[in-house]
């Protein structure tokens, strides 16, 4: 079986999970605050920062923060747990497949939610700039190129983040603890980035690439800057750890 | 009975572990802020409960909170698994009191949780300031009132956890009900009374009458839920 069939059978197993509905009342929910708050962005120039694109930074800077992280161990629970009512992972593992190439065929699957969230994400932000602009008679469009390239910017960010909670749903068998170390990692990403180490924890990189980019619109104001070589090399590493580490113990559980 | 059933079913989930766990990570927030930045708070006004809260009580209870909503995803995800549901339905019983045995199950649990940062704040108040006359009543007054409202929201995601039958959804629906309450202004009085709002909210010793209003707004939104629970296992006894 290719790969490619393969990740096409892993999006069929969730066609009817409702979780793209979830990830839709997420992005829904972060930016109603921003449009219903949005003439509190002409308060904003004393940071040198245009109400523009501090209503577009601010709402990402919402989701990348908490709504986004969680979503995605949202998404890992739903990955391995759809398969492990009614046994299904076993009939799975009986089949001649290779169980590393399944374990990357239900990470693409991963991958693919997290790129939809931040697509819908993209796609309110349109909605709502759009609202906010003939409420408040300012344009709050900012040019699509700028607003994909901050989009993909957290997603490659996030990368190493859903290669740890990937890491966590295969290994711990026990979901509380998969999902409660997940959860619980995300809190503390605000003190994470203040911090010197903030490329040695992955949950902390979608926010920090955000608040950097803040930083480089408000030119009044100073936040750290994104350093590529001790984070680009770490952040590899750390993905092609948890990926491996993964892949091998994919099923072990089962196969006692 | 109920109650010694659940938690003979919980033995091998986790579930307990899980709340100590979460319970010491909660605790070691204010214990860690005031061994790295002690200075910044020794200086304050006020008594060192509430500077203690007041500094850390958001983080402490964004864990408490997600604690109590994974926690009740699983309660209700060992019973959906593998159809155990069925079988409790047919065991002369009654639904409610299942949900009912979970509930104490988890309010025990918090109270637990909430009992070790209750100890954790008394020894930064022990080490970095000094206990005074009457400390551990004030304690108990601020503890007691954070355990009383987070009552709906423990309430409020059991209640979820029953009605999706995959724990996706209400793990799902957790979270983002977790994420609206992190986005509600806390000031203003009628967004913070939404269950999974209320618990960020701290006694204020100077305005009593301001929490008695979220006290009273607790028990009517606890009287609201629990009888939202007893229509829904109706309708739906009903409708299956």
């Amino acid at each position: 079986m290719s790969f490619l069939s393969l990740v096409g059978v892993e999006f069929k197993k969730i066609k009817r999970s409702k979780i793209l509905l979830i990830l839709l009342v997420a992005t829904v929910i972060l930016w109603i605050p921003s449009i219903l708050n949005v003439h509190m962005n002409f308060d904003m120039q004393a940071e040198g920062i245009s109400p523009e694109n501090n209503f577009f930074i601010q709402g990402f800077m919402g989701m990348s923060w908490f709504m986004f992280p969680a979503s995605m161990v949202v998404g890992t629970v739903l990955l391995s747990q759809t398969e492990r009512a009614n046994k299904g992972i076993l009939k799975m593992l009986s089949l001649p497949i290779s169980t590393a190439k399944l374990c990357m065929a239900k990470f693409v699957v991963l991958l693919a939610l997290a790129a939809l969230q931040i697509g819908m994400a993209v796609g309110m932000y349109y909605v709502g700039a759009a609202i906010a602009s003939s409420t408040q008679n300012y344009n709050f469009i900012l040019q699509p190129l700028f607003v994909f390239k901050e989009a993909g910017l957290i997603f490659g960010a996030a990368i190493p983040m859903l290669a740890f909670f990937w890491l966590l749903s295969v290994c711990i068998q026990t979901p509380i603890f998969s999902i409660g170390i997940g959860l619980a990692s995300i809190v503390p990403s605000v003190l994470m980035i203040n911090t010197k180490a903030w490329f040695a924890y992955p949950m902390s990189y979608p926010f920090f690439v955000i608040t950097a980019e803040y930083g480089k619109l408000a030119t009044n104001l100073d936040t750290a800057q994104v350093e590529l070589i001790p984070w680009i090399p770490v952040a590899i590493g750390i993905t092609i750890l948890a990926l491996s580490i993964s892949c091998l113990r994919f099923g072990q559980a089962e196969r006692r | 009975m109920s109650v010694s059933l659940e938690c003979k079913k919980v033995k091998r989930t986790g579930f307990l572990p899980a709340f100590l766990g979460g319970g010491i990570l909660a605790a070691a927030v204010p214990v860690i802020n005031m061994a790295v930045r002690s200075e910044m708070y020794l200086d304050l006004p006020g008594n060192s409960i509430q500077i203690l809260l007041d500094a850390n009580w958001q983080m402490m209870t964004m864990l408490n909170v997600l604690l109590v909503v994974a926690g009740a995803c699983l309660l209700y995800h060992t019973e959906y698994a593998d159809n155990a549901m069925q079988k409790m339905k047919s065991l002369p019983i009654r639904e409610s009191s299942i949900f009912l045995g979970k509930a104490v199950l988890t309010i025990c649990m918090s109270l637990f949780v909430l009992a070790i940062e209750a100890g954790a704040v008394a020894f930064c108040t022990y080490h970095w300031f000094e206990i005074g006359n009457g400390f551990f009543s004030e304690l108990c007054k601020y503890f007691g009132f954070s355990f009383l409202l987070m009552l709906p929201c423990v309430i409020l995601s059991l209640l979820i956890s029953e009605a999706c039958k995959n724990m996706w959804v209400s793990l799902g629906i957790g979270v983002v009900c977790v994420f609206t309450a992190t986005m509600l202004p806390t000031t203003n009085f009628a967004l913070s009374l939404f269950p999974f709002a209320m618990p960020f909210q701290v006694f204020a010793s100077t305005d009593v009458t301001q929490s008695m209003h979220y006290i009273d707004s607790a028990i009517a939104e606890l009287a609201v839920l629990c009888l939202a629970q007893l229509a829904f296992v109706k309708a739906r006894r009903l409708l299956e």
